[in-house]
């Protein structure tokens, strides 16, 4: 971008015009600005459509529903098609070929993880020899304790609900959150 | 709707987990982090939408393209801004584009007029300054808007604005003032 877009043009007294528009509104208007005659009409403008803009603003309308669940259903439709054969886990089945998808094991891992004290699952891959996953804990909680927790729970669940026996679980404390970590 | 939600959706079910986790668990295939996701920042997406392209119908299209393009894309998004601004930026973009290709087949003349406000956000222009303004708005160049709209309405910072529209912080500054002149002129004017 080698040429200033549009640059803006300054009040007559010399002022930047969108500075004194944002001191107007922001309240913080210098003494130069509150007498000269310039400045003021410019802040007066500035006042005038800001009370305007705050009822715009508002307003808050929000998107029928059909709109998420025609996106989902797109999406779930994406997914199933696109799941290849090496995503599915052989399980043991005598009576038949029996599969599992490995994005539906890591929810269950995941799922199973969040209900635990002190720490949520984030990535969770369900490979051919193990899983791997990260997780975030609260700041504070013993990461060594807390992590042979999920080791443990891993293990059993995929074993017992999954029937899926793993071999090795490989856990990375990626991020650490304090009382209220979810308002990003 | 005809299909239920699937059982490993709900397993998806703290409402409280945070944006990164959410893209990170959507993105290994998770549709109900993704559906979490989707369901915190539709209604900004949505707003933009409305007051970019001036009806319910479009707004509803935009979003919803908007939103699965963001779930295709999922793999390219490696946070370097925050999911929000990067699903302002898709939404916004497909309104500019939505916006040209209805100039392309309008023609000319028709691009002057003020797309007629819809019944819902007619009924909520209560008063005539708030409608006066908001027919000005409609008026204004395609990127003064966005910016506008982003800023003024949206309550986003310069440098955000500029990573959303792809315009420098100067851009995005001068694009703002002027949306600001004009319809201040138009309140005036009123007035």
């Amino acid at each position: 971008m080698a040429i200033d877009p549009e640059p803006i043009e300054p009040l007559a007294c010399g002022r930047d015009a969108a500075q004194v528009w944002d001191h107007a509104v922001a309240g913080t208007l210098d003494e130069h600005e509150r007498t000269c005659p310039h400045c003021r009409a410019a802040a007066a403008d500035a006042l005038g459509l800001d009370g305007v803009v705050h009822r715009f603003a508002a307003q808050r309308p929000t998107p029928p529903p059909t709109v998420l669940d025609a996106v989902l259903g797109s999406v779930r439709d994406l997914v199933a098609a696109e799941l290849r054969p090496q995503d599915l886990i052989p399980l043991d089945s005598p009576e038949g070929p029996a599969r599992l998808a490995r994005p539906a094991a890591a929810r269950v891992l995941r799922h199973l993880v969040d209900g635990m004290e002190g720490v949520r699952a984030r990535s969770c891959r369900v490979g051919t020899t193990g899983v791997t996953m990260t997780v975030t804990a609260r700041f504070g909680v013993d990461l060594a304790s807390v992590t042979a927790r999920v080791r443990q729970m891993v293990v059993a669940a995929a074993e017992q609900t999954l029937g899926l026996p793993v071999g090795r679980v490989d856990i990375t404390v990626v991020d650490l959150w304090e009382e209220d970590p979810w308002r990003a | 709707m005809g299909r239920g939600t699937p059982v490993s959706d709900r397993y998806t079910s703290r409402p409280d987990l945070d944006d990164t986790t959410l893209v990170v668990r959507a993105r290994e295939g998770d549709v109900g982090a993704f559906a979490q996701l989707a369901e915190r920042h539709q209604a900004a997406l949505y707003r933009v939408a409305l007051r970019l392209l001036g009806n319910t119908a479009d707004a509803e299209d935009a979003l919803q393209d908007a939103l699965l393009d963001a779930w295709r894309r999922l793999d390219r998004f490696r946070g370097d801004s925050a999911f929000s601004t990067w699903a302002y930026r898709i939404v916004t973009n497909r309104c500019l584009d939505l916006l040209r290709a209805r100039r392309a087949t309008v023609g000319l003349d028709a691009v002057e007029e003020p797309a007629a406000p819809d019944t819902t956000e007619h009924a909520a222009e209560v008063d005539a300054g708030l409608a006066a303004v908001g027919a000005a708005l409609r008026t204004l160049p395609d990127d003064q808007r966005a910016c506008f709209v982003l800023r003024e309405l949206e309550g986003l910072g310069y440098t955000e604005i500029a990573q959303i529209t792809g315009a420098s912080e100067t851009a995005v500054r001068g694009r703002i003032h002027r949306a600001r002149t004009t319809l201040a002129g138009v309140l005036r004017a009123w007035r």
